[in-house]
């Protein structure tokens, strides 16, 4: 019991989210109870609605529950402030969104560096971690371009080794592949599986597209806002 | 690194980026609307600046030099002046003095007439502290032994587009002979040796005639009712004045200021003008920085949300737009000074603005610059806060995926 405590790294219990839009209250999540264990590659996956976005955002510190608890690293994290939050999230997590979400007015390394940059690291310090963390992603000929110089595939890499540099417990991505071309995202999956495989990177991933189940250790279905199924 | 140090390293990090990296031709066109915000501030400012300094100089230059000493009280001349400036002129610093009788008189040629103030000088002394003598623009100015001539402003002359023209004496030229009643009863004809035109209403409504001939109309010797004393700096008369009190002048002693009322109720009329349009103008800049800076955060509010959520504190990227907006306002600041001394000084030295007190120029006063650079960096800074403050006030998921 113990040892499955130690390698619980996200646990939430009874956890809902409801939306108030003018009258309707919309039920996103719905008493969703699960752990995630340290190193685990997880996907959650549903129909368009079923509350996979909203699940993550909740995880991500992005969002705040209606009801239940969220357990992050041993932090329970609803009696964070706003700005424990926000450090909460620098020093913990990493993000990948959908869209190409760097900013267009930096190079590749100023990008991923930014949230060294933020922890206090010397520039010096952020430039090493930078190169490192592109090289992980394979974009080190790329460190001195600006986003507008390149592909969607490469922006996203940009991304994904920005959300890395912080050396992070979890990595959320949501929907890394939507945007992009069939051959991005397999490269960029692979590169998920290989971070989550050499360096125990935990992971946990919104993804609609059914042939993403394969890669993944494990997939958290979502249907109305439930956990109704778990895959291996 | 402290967190302070981090954050004011970040902001200015994401400033600079944001400024220099982003769109060139919005971060110039800022900077050229900052620019004229401050010209626009500084233009009426120096204009008035420039009135109150041709005032103070032509008060100085043509009326009352750096200092007056008069007589004591219940006394109606000076005795002995020599004696007096004596003491004074070897006073470091006392470049001149010119012992004078004023007195009033009616001034009459032809059909017309009017009562001007006559001062009767030491033609070489008045050199020493007046630039009259080198304003003469008809005839010649006095020399020491003239007795029956007299000089005139333009304004008693008339005929010279002066502001007085209705109450002169209609167009007297050198050569004309004025009758000149005294207050004492005297009443004597001069001939006109000269005219003089200061660029100023009030010292071209006097005239000169010598100091025996004044003595010989007053029936008096060695008096004066004035004694101008010109010393080579500005702003320094009180300490003369203590000096002179020391070295045992028992004489009333002013500095010109007493004099120069008109100066007090021109800078207190232009100080409240200067604050109306301060206020306008530190309210359009205000306002200008304000519209460019929530432009910016409405097209950057995906990107604002996202740097919220991977763990960028509000409060820096608030300060990052609070630095771009101080970025601009300082650039426009110093394009606004180029403008200034670069084309619209030169150009005013050129082509002065005439006014009664004279010929007026931009004059940038150095703490005036400073004021309005801060009083606009400051404005900048407000406008900077509000829309980026309020923009991190929706939440990160509106920010990143609202409407």
């Amino acid at each position: 019991m113990e040892r499955d405590e130690q390698d619980t790294i996200i646990a939430t219990r009874n956890l809902s989210r409801t939306y108030t839009m003018g009258k309707v209250q919309v039920q996103a999540l719905n008493n969703v109870t699960l752990d995630i264990r340290r190193g685990e590659f997880a996907a959650i996956m549903g129909k368009s609605g079923s509350g996979k976005s909203t699940l993550l955002h909740q995880l991500g510190l992005l969002d705040t529950p209606t009801e239940g608890e969220i357990t992050i690293d041993g932090v329970e994290i609803s009696g964070l402030s706003e700005s424990e939050s926000t450090m909460f999230r620098l020093e913990k997590f990493g993000y990948v969104f959908q869209e190409y979400a760097i900013l267009p007015e930096m190079t590749a390394l100023e990008n991923v560096y930014l949230p060294a940059m933020a922890l206090g690291l010397s520039r010096d310090e952020c430039v090493t971690k930078g190169m490192d963390a592109l090289e992980k992603v394979g974009l080190v000929a790329r460190a001195d371009h600006r986003p507008k110089e390149m592909s969607g595939g490469e922006q996203q890499r940009v991304a994904i080794a920005r959300a890395l540099i912080n050396e992070p417990k979890i990595l959320f991505a949501d929907e890394p592949t939507a945007n992009l071309d069939s051959t991005s995202s397999k490269q960029i999956l692979e590169l998920f599986r290989e971070l989550n495989r050499d360096i125990g990177q935990t992971i946990l991933m919104v993804t609609h597209e059914l042939e993403d189940a394969d890669i993944v250790d494990r997939v958290i279905w979502l249907t109305d806002g439930a956990v109704v199924e778990r895959a291996g | 690194m402290t967190s302070t140090t981090t954050e004011l390293k970040v902001s200015a990090f994401l400033a600079y980026k944001f400024t220099a990296k982003g769109n060139r031709g919005t971060t110039l066109l800022t900077i050229l609307i900052m620019a004229l915000a401050f010209v626009n501030l500084m233009f009426t400012t120096s204009v008035f600046d420039g009135m109150g300094d041709a005032t103070e100089k032509q008060v100085i230059d043509t009326l009352y030099s750096n200092i007056v000493i008069e007589p004591a009280d219940e006394e109606v001349y000076i005795a002995n002046p020599d004696s007096v400036v004596k003491k004074i002129i070897n006073v470091p610093g006392v470049i001149g003095t010119s012992a004078q009788y004023v007195t009033g008189a009616t001034i009459a040629y032809e059909e017309q007439s009017g009562a001007w103030s006559i001062r009767a000088v030491d033609p070489d002394d008045e050199r020493t502290v007046s630039l009259v003598p080198d304003m003469m623009v008809e005839g010649e100015y006095l020399s020491k032994y003239d007795r029956g001539e007299i000089i005139i402003g333009t304004e008693i002359a008339g005929g010279h587009g002066g502001s007085l023209e209705h109450t002169s004496l209609g167009g007297v030229v050198v050569g004309d002979t004025l009758e000149v009643t005294f207050t004492n009863g005297v009443r004597r004809e001069y001939r006109v040796k000269g005219i003089f035109d200061t660029n100023f209403i009030q010292a071209n409504q006097l005239a000169y005639v010598t100091e025996k001939e004044m003595e010989s109309v007053l029936g008096i010797h060695d008096m004066a009712s004035q004694i101008l004393v010109k010393t080579d700096t500005k702003g320094e008369e009180d300490r003369f004045l203590k000096q002179f009190v020391e070295l045992g002048v028992h004489e009333d002693i002013k500095p010109w200021t007493v004099y120069a009322g008109i100066v007090a109720t021109l800078t207190q009329s232009f100080d409240a003008l200067n604050a109306l349009t301060g206020a306008i103008g530190f309210f359009v800049a205000g306002i200008t920085i304000f519209i460019v800076i929530y432009v910016s955060t409405v097209s950057k509010r995906r990107q604002m949300g996202i740097l919220r959520a991977i763990g960028i504190k509000e409060s820096i990227i608030i300060r990052s737009y609070v630095f771009q907006a101080v970025f601009y306002a300082v650039c426009g600041c110093i394009a606004g000074l180029v403008i200034m001394f670069a084309i619209l000084v030169p150009y005013f030295i050129k082509h002065p603005m005439v006014f009664p007190m004279g010929n007026v120029t931009l004059l940038i006063e150095q703490k005036a610059a400073i004021m309005r650079s801060i009083g606009l960096i400051i404005s900048a800074a407000i406008a900077g806060f509000l829309p980026s403050w309020r923009a991190v006030r929706e939440t990160i998921l509106d920010a990143i995926w609202g409407d």
